[in-house]
């Protein structure tokens, strides 16, 4: 994948996601959907990292993450430890049960390589 | 009713993913085709704290009102057609709903699974709202065995409500640990209902455009899993609901509320990374290989305290110098407040600029406090922001009239010894066990 083929895209051009509670903490689920290549997925595991969540969930930035590989649904869970206070009935953030949370992260611009797109 | 044939996989539906889930889902799993249990999910964490607020109201309430509702419209269909019907309803107080569902006089054989409540073996959260271990799925399969046309339990897992099923079903044993990890992520894939079905799912309008679903607005089905005697399953819906079961739809269920790899319950310890997923037919999704190791030696209790106050104002700041009148409100409201009053401002981010809409052209600014005191979170808070209303940046206005403060509740998860838990079946006969 040379970087020369790669466009800015929002993340959601080629990854799923869903997002949840649990207490606390939020998880958002990525992963590539059927169909698409498996290089896709050997693209999304190496992508995600701490420090990518923290840069494309600047909320995130001063909580603790925990990245879960799950190479067999092809793909990661991101768990953001604290994200939501002490639960969604304190309501400390928009959004208190994170539902959407998967979405604002598809939403996110990041340099995908075209050959993953086509 | 359908004895257990366990050369036949159990066909479990489910038609609740929380409280306040489609009400005719009883009925449209009832009709729309055969099954040998149909199971419902009504419980959330946030549920257990609305349910203890209404104990607080009325003590003999405490269990999912709509499931009463549901059950008086399809218990003599069910009983008809033989299916049974698992579910959570029961809250905080199974054992009442029970006594409810007797009262409809439907003759079915009613069974409760109850001893979740452990607020008095708790040290560590005196005065909590709620505390209720999550237990498992022998109860309920003890139930069923026992005859029970209907069981209601208190805080089970929700993936227990499809496990106990699949456990009575096939005769499993606690040894049975990669059936029983098969069965907690069958139960975990249909617990949230049309969540499993195109509900909530990412790729909904990619599934429109390939064809896969005719058409989005038709109400999604619920889910089913056929879940075979050595644990693997099929997920599935009845024919003719909207929506669709794919690999991407399972997935999505999959990754929903999370954490490690290894999924706790209190049967089995499930290991996600041996899940395999493969599409059979249209609609038809296998799930195969899941392995499971010994359960955790602890329960987890779900804990609501009572935690204070909360109220909020959402100010709304319109066109230009948007920085600039958000700086100035916020030093006007901040001098107003005392400094010891805990509070937050949401991040905001300006709208692109010349918006053809009001709206378009608009950005909330939303202010949370939280107290202890009832007051300090009222007028003591509203007034002070109110009465900027003539006298802070140009545009001023807020969404909506001064509110009255919400009492909110704290979600504290902790683990508590099996052996403090009597985890108890209450049969049809009358008779109880407690399950070890």
């Amino acid at each position: 994948m040379s970087a020369s083929t790669s466009t800015a895209r929002p993340l959601g051009d080629l990854v799923y996601a869903r997002s949840g509670d649990k207490g606390g903490d939020a998880n958002i689920g990525l992963w590539i959907p059927a169909g698409r290549p498996d290089a896709a997925v050997d693209w999304l595991l190496s992508l995600v990292s701490v420090d990518w969540v923290r840069q494309m969930l600047p909320e995130a930035a001063g909580l603790d993450i925990d990245l879960v590989p799950l190479p067999n649904l092809r793909g990661i869970n991101i768990v953001i430890h604290g994200i939501l206070g002490a639960g969604v009935a304190e309501g400390v953030r928009f959004d208190p049960q994170a539902k959407a949370i998967g979405e604002w992260l598809r939403s996110r611009y990041v340099e995908i390589p075209g050959e993953l797109l086509s | 009713m359908r004895v257990p044939d366990t050369k036949q996989p159990i066909r479990i539906g489910n038609c609740s993913g929380f409280y306040g889930d489609r009400i005719s889902a009883m009925r449209e799993m009832l009709e729309g085709g055969p099954l040998d249990v149909l199971t419902g999910d009504y419980l959330a964490e946030l549920t257990m704290l609305i349910l203890g607020k209404d104990t607080m109201r009325e003590p003999e309430t405490g269990y999912a009102k709509t499931f009463l509702r549901q059950a008086q419209d399809c218990l003599g269909l069910a009983l008809e057609k033989g299916v049974r019907i698992v579910a959570n309803a029961g809250g905080l107080n199974p054992g009442g709903l029970a006594e409810a569902l007797e009262k409809l006089g439907t003759g079915a054989s009613i069974a409760y699974v109850d001893g979740d409540d452990v607020r008095d073996r708790l040290t560590d959260f005196p005065g909590a709202l709620t505390a209720n271990a999550y237990l498992g799925g022998f109860g309920i399969a003890r139930a069923l065995e026992a005859g029970a046309d209907v069981v209601v339990t208190g805080r089970v897992t929700d993936a227990a409500v499809v496990m106990g099923p699949a456990i009575w079903w096939h005769g499993w044993t606690a040894e049975d640990l990669d059936p029983l990890a098969g069965a907690v992520v069958a139960g975990h894939v249909i617990e949230c209902g049309t969540q499993a079905c195109g509900g909530n799912f990412a790729g909904l309008f990619d599934a429109v455009d390939a064809g896969l679903v005719a058409d989005p607005q038709e109400p999604f089905g619920f889910p089913i899993a056929e879940i075979a005697a050595d644990g693997s399953c099929v997920i599935t819906k009845h024919p003719g609901t909207g929506g669709l079961v794919s690999v991407d739809t399972v997935t999505a269920q999959l990754f929903y509320e999370i954490q490690g790899a290894d999924y706790l319950n209190p049967d089995v310890t499930t290991d996600l990374t041996t899940i395999r997923l493969r599409q059979l037919e249209r609609d038809r999704v296998e799930i195969s290989g899941v392995r499971g190791s010994a359960a955790p030696e602890k329960l987890k209790v779900a804990v609501n305290e009572l935690g204070g106050w909360r109220n909020q104002v959402e100010f709304v700041i319109t066109g230009l110098d948007l920085e600039r009148k958000a700086e100035l409100l916020q030093a006007q409201v901040e001098a107003a407040l005392p400094a010891d009053l805990r509070r937050s401002w949401a991040p905001w981010r300006a709208p692109a600029a010349d918006s053809p809409t009001e709206e378009g052209a608009a950005v909330l600014l939303r202010l949370t406090v939280w107290s202890q005191d009832e007051q300090a979170v009222g007028r003591a808070f509203t007034g002070p922001a109110i009465e900027l209303v003539l006298a802070s940046y140009a545009g001023f206005h807020v969404t909506a009239p001064p509110g009255k403060p919400s009492a909110y509740g704290v979600y504290r998860p902790t683990y508590i010894s099996r052996d403090l838990v009597e985890h108890t079946v209450h049969l049809p006969d009358g008779t109880t066990e407690v399950i070890r």
